[in-house]
């Protein structure tokens, strides 16, 4: 803990700064526009952070997840549509709330309340990360391949409705990972003669592609793309009185603790944590009555946890190397693209920017009230522009950063193929962060469950023997179990639903 | 046929070409015991079988009710129009090595704004051309990054 308070106190004399409240701000903008979602605007932002020194960049992509998860609430209450997924529950109170005239109220309350989910879950995350990665030293090849191996078996509990499509998905990322120079004998595998495909096809490519792309595609196709809101710039972020700051105290609490439970666990995410704590928000309300006809508590509740989950989320992200959301998946992009692998090393080889990252997410959350005040009139403007406009010079900054990551046209065409794949899945329903965590998890997978071979002459006790391998297959296979028993059990219920209205 | 009959019918496929590419690959003096071959052969197995497992979930939805979700009519419609986007960006590829960054991404902004029904040529172009010289600012200028200059440099 000293020395993350050290590192903080270092931190306030640094580029650090700057680059939370940039990436603060870049995030509100970003989530502020539907249809942009965190991990987009975080992918958006990857290519500038290029040529940047690692600790910087990393705080600056963590920093537009919490302002992104801010962002989705201001068009969430101001013109009903939420930015984000995880700000759908806020329109249920939060555009009541405007309607009645309320709107600086409800966006105060959005802002305060996203505030302190986001203090609660950094503190979850600098207690939880590190002794989560406390067995650094003691991974083998062995463990590190069962570590990969729970990493896909999250596969299951990300697959929404369709398990079958969601491990199809899995598969088609572990088979994206196998192309490059294989990890054991130099052979090039799947490259077509082409040098650009000798290191394989860098997991950041396919994020920007599936995300940004495929986005692009997909709002292109969108009916409406003219009408732009009609906001008044008189609109302004209104901070809870004392009384309401009590009032929301409850619901607070109550989403910061399902946030916290809903980010550590894998698949989850900020959206379901939203309305979980909507639910439960309402439950122990004494006014349960006002919810749904513009309720404080209705917006305290979600925007307390889904930025307790901007934080919760990077727990098995930085500690096993696991990303838990698309959001953590760009994350975990940026810090590969700088040579940093997290996971269990991460504690042992580059503590200073784990420490920076820690410091640098307080200081976001600190900046998210200063900006989230200010930077309201841009973020009107921004959501008032015509959507051609828009998606034009996003279109623009997508081609032009992918180019900037390794000044290659080829993997400028890489990014939009996957566009193309990444829309070809959401038209046949197939999610995409399994495939993903297949590309990203892929090389480690296969590399470390032949270097373990290897080393145990081809005996493939080695993963029963080594029992940190044991106990990561072990929880992989509960988790499948309890993810298939899951999904049986949804499938089987509107079926018994069917029967007893039949 | 249903758009899952469809999607399983390509991931057979798919596994089908990758097997075939994984089993030509050239073995070598320094194979392990799963070899270069080894898991991408598995992937193809793996894949093959849920591709199946997928044609037959979905050969009982067929349907004349499942015409409607299927790939023909507007639907048809429906999926090829975005696709004019990424023909946009295809387009800026091409000629982005003569034409150079600044000229090819104006003409990128241009085409994106029309072909989303953005209000006006001359306002479109004004915006393009703009928007191109703020994004060559930005990374050429600001951030340092070299952009394709195009055959520009050789004529002068």
């Amino acid at each position: 803990m000293m020395d993350v308070l050290y590192t903080f106190a270092g931190f306030l004399i640094t580029p650090l700064v700057p680059a939370a409240f940039a990436g603060v701000a870049w995030g509100i903008l970003g989530g502020a526009l539907p249809g942009i979602s965190p991990s987009i605007t975080m992918a958006l932002l990857v290519p500038f952070t290029y040529g940047m020194d690692p600790g910087v960049a990393v705080v600056l992509l963590a920093s537009t997840y919490v302002g992104a998860e801010y962002g989705g609430s201001i068009p969430a209450i101001l013109i009903g549509t939420p930015g984000t997924n995880a700000a759908a529950a806020t329109v249920i109170d939060g555009y009541k709330m405007k309607q009645q005239g309320r709107a600086d109220e409800a966006l105060g309350i959005s802002l305060y309340s996203g505030f302190v989910g986001g203090m609660i879950g950094l503190v979850v995350l600098v207690f939880l990360t590190r002794p989560l990665s406390s067995l650094a030293l003691a991974f083998t090849p062995a463990a590190y391949f069962a570590l990969g191996i729970l990493g896909l078996s999250i596969i299951a509990s990300l697959s929404g409705e369709s398990l079958l499509k969601g491990v199809i998905a899995g598969v088609l990322g572990l088979m994206v990972a196998a192309i490059g120079t294989d990890p054991v004998t130099g052979i090039n595998r799947f490259t077509f003669d082409s040098p650009e495909l000798l290191a394989g096809i860098a997991p950041i490519l396919v994020m920007m592609g599936l995300y940004a792309v495929t986005e692009l595609i997909e709002q292109s196709g969108k009916p409406g793309l003219e009408a732009s809101a009609t906001l008044t710039s008189r609109t302004r972020v209104r901070f809870p009185s004392r009384a309401l700051w009590r009032r929301i105290a409850r619901p607070q609490a109550i989403g910061s603790a399902i946030g916290t439970v809903e980010g550590v666990m894998p698949g989850s995410g900020g959206t379901i944590a939203s309305f979980l704590a909507y639910n439960e928000a309402r439950r122990w309300s004494s006014q349960k009555e006002e919810f749904g006809h513009g309720s404080p508590e209705g917006v305290a509740a979600p925007e307390a946890a889904n930025n307790t989950v901007a934080c919760t989320a990077l727990v098995p992200m930085l500690s096993l190397g696991i990303p838990s959301s698309n959001s953590a998946a760009v994350l975990l992009g940026g810090f590969l693209i700088h040579g940093l692998s997290p996971g269990p090393m991460l504690f042992v080889r580059h503590l200073d920017v784990l420490n920076g990252l820690f410091a640098g997410l307080l200081v976001a959350n600190v900046a998210m009230l200063i900006v989230g005040y200010l930077i309201m009139t841009p973020c009107l403007w921004l959501v008032s522009r015509p959507k051609p406009y828009l998606m034009a010079f996003i279109y623009a900054l997508v081609v032009s950063g992918v180019y900037a990551i390794e000044t290659s046209l080829f993997q400028v065409g890489l990014a939009l193929a996957f566009g193309a794949l990444g829309y070809a899945m959401r038209y046949f329903t197939v999610p995409v962060l399994p495939l993903v965590l297949g590309v990203v998890l892929g090389y480690m997978v296969e590399s470390n469950y032949r270097r373990a071979l290897v080393l145990s002459s081809g005996n493939h006790m080695t993963f029963v023997d080594d029992r940190i391998a044991f106990w990561l297959l072990a929880f992989a296979l509960v988790f499948v179990v309890g993810s298939l028993v899951r999904h049986v059990g949804r499938a089987r219920r509107p079926s018994r639903q069917h029967d007893l209205t039949v | 046929m249903s758009r899952d009959f469809v999607f399983g019918c390509a991931m057979l496929a798919l596994s089908g070409g990758y097997y075939l590419m994984a089993a030509s690959l050239p073995q070598s003096l320094l194979d392990d015991a799963i070899g270069p071959q080894g898991l991408p052969k598995a992937y193809a197995y793996v894949l093959a079988t849920l591709s199946l497992i997928q044609i037959i979930r979905s050969l009982p939805r067929r349907s004349p009710g499942a015409a409607a979700s299927g790939l023909r009519g507007n639907h048809l419609h429906a999926w090829w129009r975005p696709l004019g986007i990424l023909l946009i960006g295809v387009g800026y590829l091409t000629v982005v090595p003569w034409l150079g960054y600044t000229l090819s991404l104006a003409g990128l902004i241009f085409a994106t704004i029309r072909y989303q029904r953005g209000e006006g040529v001359w306002r479109a172009g004004v915006v393009a051309t703009t928007g191109a010289v703020f994004f060559w600012l930005l990374f050429v200028r600001l951030l340092g990054i070299p952009q394709p200059a195009g055959l520009w440099p050789s004529l002068f």
